[in-house]
C-alpha cells in the first residue's frame, strides 16, 4: 500500500493524495451513513489523463478503486470496499462547452448540478433531471446513479438527458461512447453506463442535452384530509393525460416536522396531506391546466386548493417538499431515506402498509414522495445507538421493499443499489437475470477492480467472493 | 437435415419449423426457418442452436432485413412474429406490455380510445414491436425507442430467458440492460415482449405545411418553427419526397402541433404568419412516414441541428432527395437506382453520405441498398471506435456468434 500511495502522490502530487486517517474518515461513507468503509486513499485528480494513470497505477498494485462525486449518494455506492482507494472527480469541475443552437453542454463529471443550470440560464435553458441535493450533487455522480428529482415526471431521469460520455475504462484506457446528437455509433453504452454506480469505469467528461425554460410555470398546494385521497387526485391527473412537471405528496408527519423547523411553510398541521402539483409549458396550456388540476384535487376531496402567487410564494410551496429532509433532523439523530418504486396506481394501498409495517415495529415513519412517479420515500427517524431500534428500522426497510415489489414495482427509483440494497436484488430478479447483468460488468471490468462489492448480492456473483469474509461489511455503531 | 435442426423440430413441433431446400435471404442459404410461438419455445430454439453452433439470421416482419450489414454466416432464420400474448395496457398508469411479435398497427388498435398512443411510428405499420425496438427505429413524431421502453423480457444466445427493467416509469435497480438490447439488431438477445410508456393522446392536433426557401435562412427558419412548443413532428423535406397535395414548393416544411387546444392555435398562428404555412390534412405525417422509409437506395444522416443542413446540401448536390427532421438532427437521403445491379448509384451514394457526413461532424447508416452493394461492405459509419469494447460486450451476451453474426457495426 505504501508503494501505491507513492505511485499515486507520483501521478497528482503529494497535496493531491490523502492518506491520513483523519482525512480518509471524512471518506468514510456517503450520504448513507449506516455503512462504512475507510479507504485506503483518496486522490484528487485534475484531468482525465491523471484518472487513468490512477485507475493503472490500483490495478498494478491489485488495489481497488472507487470514483466518487459530492458523496450525496443514499445506497452506499461511494464508498471504498476492500481498503480500495477513492478517486474523486471533484476538481474536474469546469464546464466546457455550452452550445446554445443545438442544446447541449459538455462537462466535467465534478460541475455541480445546479450550477449548470445556472450557467446555461442566459440562453434560455435549463439541465432537467435536479435531485433534491442539486445544490451539492455532481453530474458525473448523477450519471453513475441514474439521478431523479422531483421534475422527472415530465422531463425524465439523468439517463433521457446523456448523450456522449468519456470513460476511462477499467484497465485505464479513454473511450468516448454516444454521440451528441443521441444516435449511439453501435450498442447503446452511455445508456448501459449511466445508472451502473460507477462500477463500469470512470466519467470524465459528459454531454448532455439542455431543456428550454418553459413560457410559464404554476404551482399548485392541495392540503388533504388523508394521504389516500392525496393519492387519488394524482391518479386522477394522470389518467386524464395531463403531465405535470411535478408532483409531489408530503404526509401529516412530515408536515408537523417541517412545520416545527426552520422550514416552516405555513402549511395546516391539521392537514393528511399536502399535494404539491407543478405544470409548466405553454402559457395558454399552463392556464387551462390549473384548472384541470384543481378540479381534480376538489373532486379526490382536496378541502382547498391554492395556486403560488408569485416566486416568493412558490418557493414556500416547495420548501415544505424540500425542506422535508432537514426537517427530519430535529426529530431524531438518524435519518434513514428509503426509495422505491410502485405503479402510480397502487399508492394509497401501499403507503397504508409502509405506514403500518412502521407503525408495528414502533418507527417513526414519514413519507415525502414523488407520487406521479410512483416513487416512495418512506424516511425513518432513528438513533443508531439504540442496537435494538437499529434491527427494527432494517427489519421494516426489507418489509417494505418486499411490499412494494409484490405490488409490481422496484427496489430503486433513484438512489441506486449500492451496498444498500444488494441483497435484495433477488426479490426482483433471478440469477439469469443478474447473471446478465454481470456479462456487463465482464465486458468492461472483468478483474473487478472497478467499485466491487456494489449491486449484486454477495454470494456467487461476478464472480465476487463473500464480502463478510473480506472484513469489509461493517454497520458502523459510533 | 442435420442433428440441431432435427432436435428443433421434434422440441417445437412442425408447425414452427420449416426445413428448405435453399432459402436466400440476404445473401445467406438458410436451411430451415423457425418461428417459435412462445417465450418458452424461443428459449428451447436458442438453446438448441446454440448447443449445435447453428447460426441464425433473426428478424421480425422483416421490414428492415436490408438495414444492416449481410450477415457473415447464417444457417436457419429465425422469426420472431410468431411471439404472442395477451396485451397488458394499464390505462390508469400509462404504461403497457406487449409481445415482441404484434405489429405495430395492432398496438395501435389495441390502444385506440384508451386515452394513450404509442410513442412509436417508424415507417412500416407491419413491422413487428420486437424489430422496431431491435432496431431503434423511428419516424417523425417520436424520438428513438430507447425512452419508451421501461422493461424487456429477452431470451439470450445460451437460451436463458431474462427481464430486464420493470414496468415502472422510474427505475435504478441493476444495470440497465434495457438500453443495451434497444438499438443492438438482434445481435445481443431476442427481444420477447416490452413494456412501454405510453403517451397520453393529445387533447388536438394541427397540420399545416408551408413554403421553405432554399438556402440558410430557409434552414434556420425550419429549426425556429421545429422547436415551438406544441411542436410534435417537424420536417423539411424536398417536394419530388411528397404527394402532390403537399408538394406546395421545390422544398416544404411540414409540421403537427399536438396538445393543447389553444396552445395550439398560438403556433399555428405563428407558423402562418412568419412562414405562411396553411392548413392540411393529418395525412401528411403519413406522406412523411412513407417518404421516409421509402427508396430502394437510401441513407440516414445523424448531425447536430446546426450542422444538419449542411450535410443535406452535400446529398442533395450528391443527387438524393432530403427529408430532415431538424430539430432532431436526423435526415434521409434517398438516391436513384436503376436496378438491383446498379452498383455505381449505391457507390455514389456512399461517397455523397461519407461526404456529408464529414461536413456535418455526424455519422450514416446506409439504410437500404442492393445486397450486391452491401455485401463486403459497413453500412454503419461513422462508427467504433469503441469497438474493442463492442466486441467484448457481444462476446458476453453470444459467444458462439449465433445471432445475426455479422449483422452489426464493425461486423459484430
Amino acid at each position: 500500500m505504501i508503494e501505491l500511495i507513492a505511485a499515486l502522490r507520483e501521478i497528482v502530487g503529494e497535496a493531491a493524495v490523502l492518506s491520513r486517517p483523519e482525512d480518509l474518515l471524512v471518506y468514510e461513507a456517503d450520504g448513507l451513513t449506516l455503512h462504512g468503509a475507510l479507504p485506503s486513499a483518496v486522490v484528487l485528480p485534475s484531468d482525465k489523463l491523471q484518472v487513468a494513470q490512477l485507475v493503472r497505477a490500483c490495478r498494478a498494485h491489485g488495489v481497488p478503486f472507487v470514483p466518487r462525486g459530492a458523496g450525496t449518494g443514499l445506497s452506499g455506492g461511494a464508498i471504498a470496499l476492500e481498503q480500495g482507494v477513492v478517486i474523486e472527480c471533484s476538481r474536474l469541475n469546469r464546464i466546457l462547452r455550452v452550445d446554445p443552437e443545438n442544446r447541449i453542454a459538455v462537462v466535467q463529471p465534478g460541475v455541480v448540478n445546479a450550477d449548470l443550470s445556472k450557467a446555461v440560464a442566459p440562453h434560455g435553458l435549463f439541465y432537467a433531471p435536479d435531485p433534491s441535493s442539486q445544490l451539492a450533487c455532481t453530474l458525473g455522480g448523477n450519471a453513475a446513479e441514474n439521478a431523479g428529482g422531483p421534475h422527472t415526471l415530465k422531463y425524465g431521469t439523468t439517463t433521457n438527458h446523456v448523450l456522449a460520455l468519456e470513460l476511462v475504462l477499467p484497465d485505464g484506457e479513454i473511450v468516448r461512447l454516444g454521440s451528441p446528437v443521441g444516435v449511439p455509433p453501435g450498442y447503446d453504452l452511455v445508456g448501459a453506463v449511466v445508472g451502473s454506480e460507477g462500477t463500469l469505469g470512470i466519467v470524465t467528461e459528459l454531454t448532455v442535452r439542455l431543456s428550454p425554460m418553459p413560457e410559464r410555470v404554476e404551482t399548485l398546494l392541495g392540503i388533504f384530509g388523508d394521504v389516500v385521497s392525496a393519492c387519488r387526485a394524482v391518479g386522477a391527473i394522470i389518467a386524464s393525460g395531463l403531465v405535470p412537471a411535478a408532483l409531489e405528496i408530503v404526509d401529516r408527519r412530515t408536515i408537523a416536522a417541517v412545520e416545527a423547523s426552520v422550514y416552516a411553510a405555513g402549511l395546516p398541521t391539521d392537514a393528511g396531506a399536502v399535494l404539491l402539483v407543478e405544470l409548466d409549458g405553454p402559457a395558454l396550456a399552463v392556464a387551462r391546466q390549473v384548472e384541470r388540476v384543481r378540479a381534480h384535487c376538489l373532486a379526490a376531496g382536496a378541502r382547498e386548493v391554492s395556486v403560488a402567487r408569485d416566486a416568493e410564494e412558490r418557493q414556500r410551496f416547495w420548501r415544505a417538499r424540500k425542506g422535508a429532509f432537514g426537517a427530519m433532523g430535529r426529530l431524531a439523530p438518524d435519518l434513514y431515506v428509503h426509495d422505491a418504486v410502485v405503479p402510480r396506481s397502487k399508492l394509497p394501498e401501499i403507503l397504508e402498509r409502509v405506514c403500518e409495517i412502521g407503525d408495528r415495529h414502533r418507527l417513526r415513519l414519514s413519507n415525502v414522495f414523488h407520487a406521479g412517479d410512483g416513487n416512495l420515500h418512506p424516511n425513518i427517524s432513528f438513533d443508531r445507538r439504540d442496537p435494538d431500534e437499529l434491527r427494527r428500522v432494517t427489519e421494516a426497510g426489507a418489509e417494505i421493499l418486499r411490499v412494494c415489489v409484490e405490488a409490481g414495482g422496484v427496489i430503486s427509483g433513484e438512489h441506486g443499489i449500492g451496498i444498500e440494497k444488494r441483497e435484495y436484488m433477488r426479490l426482483l430478479f433471478s440469477d439469469a437475470d443478474l447473471a446478465a447483468m454481470c456479462r456487463l460488468r465482464a465486458a468492461f471490468d472483468p478483474e473487478h477492480v472497478c467499485n466491487p462489492g456494489k449491486i449484486f448480492p454477495s454470494t456467487r456473483f461476478c464472480m465476487e467472493s463473500d464480502p463478510k469474509a473480506r472484513g469489509y461489511e461493517r454497520v458502523e455503531l459510533a | 437435415m442435420s442433428a440441431g435442426l432435427e432436435q428443433l423440430a421434434a422440441a417445437l413441433g412442425p408447425e414452427s419449423v420449416f426445413v428448405h431446400e435453399a432459402l436466400a435471404v440476404e445473401g445467406a442459404q438458410l436451411e430451415a426457418s423457425l418461428r417459435p410461438s412462445s417465450g418458452e419455445a424461443l428459449a428451447v430454439t436458442l438453446r438448441l442452436l446454440s448447443e449445435h453452433g447453428l447460426s441464425a439470421l433473426v428478424r421480425g416482419a422483416g421490414t428492415r432485413i436490408a438495414t444492416a450489414n449481410a450477415p457473415c454466416r447464417a444457417r436457419v432464420l429465425l422469426e420472431t412474429q410468431g411471439l404472442s400474448e395477451a396485451a397488458l395496457i394499464d390505462a390508469e398508469e400509462g404504461v403497457a406490455r406487449f409481445a415482441a411479435g404484434a405489429r405495430l398497427e395492432s398496438l395501435r388498435e389495441a390502444l385506440a380510445g384508451s386515452g394513450w398512443e404509442l410513442p412509436l411510428d417508424p415507417p412500416g405499420d407491419a413491422s413487428t414491436l420486437g424489430g422496431t425496438l431491435a432496431a431503434a427505429a423511428q419516424g417523425p413524431r417520436f424520438g428513438s425507442p430507447r425512452d419508451v421502453v421501461l422493461g424487456l423480457g429477452v431470451v439470450l444466445a445460451s437460451g436463458e430467458r431474462i427481464r430486464c427493467g420493470g414496468r415502472v416509469v422510474k427505475n435504478v435497480t441493476g444495470y440497465d440492460l434495457a438500453k443495451l438490447f434497444v438499438g443492438s439488431f438482434g445481435t445481443l438477445g431476442v427481444i420477447e415482449w416490452a413494456w412501454l410508456r405510453l403517451r397520453p393522446a393529445p387533447e388536438a392536433t394541427h397540420t399545416c405545411v408551408a413554403a421553405l426557401e432554399p438556402g440558410v435562412a430557409g434552414d434556420a427558419a425550419a429549426l425556429v418553427a421545429a422547436r415551438l412548443p406544441t411542436v410534435r413532428a417537424a420536417a423539411v423535406a424536398d417536394a419530388a419526397l411528397l404527394p402532390d397535395a403537399l408538394a406546395v414548393a421545390s422544398r416544404v416544411l411540414i409540421v403537427e402541433l399536438a396538445g393543447d387546444a389553444a396552445a395550439i392555435d398560438r403556433d399555428a398562428e405563428a407558423l402562418s404568419s412568419r412562414y405562411g404555412a396553411v392548413p392540411t390534412e393529418p395525412a401528411a405525417l403519413e406522406a412523411l412516414r412513407t417518404a421516409q422509409g421509402a427508396g430502394p437506395l437510401r441513407v440516414r444522416v445523424a448531425a447536430l441541428p446546426s450542422a444538419l443542413p449542411a450535410a443535406a446540401e452535400v446529398l442533395r448536390s450528391g443527387g438524393a432527395l432530403v427529408l430532415a427532421y431538424p430539430a432532431r438532427g436526423l435526415l434521409w437521403a434517398r438516391f436513384r437506382l436503376s436496378g438491383p445491379e446498379d452498383e455505381r448509384s449505391a457507390e455514389r451514394a456512399l461517397r455523397a453520405a461519407t461526404l456529408a457526413a464529414r461536413a456535418a461532424g455526424g455519422s450514416y447508416l446506409l439504410e437500404a441498398a442492393p445486397l450486391a452493394a452491401r455485401q463486403g461492405r459497413e453500412v454503419f459509419a461513422g462508427a467504433a471506435s469503441t469497438l474493442a469494447l463492442e466486441r467484448a460486450v457481444k462476446h458476453q451476451y453470444d459467444p458462439a456468434g449465433i445471432l445475426n453474426p455479422g449483422r452489426f457495426v464493425g461486423g459484430l
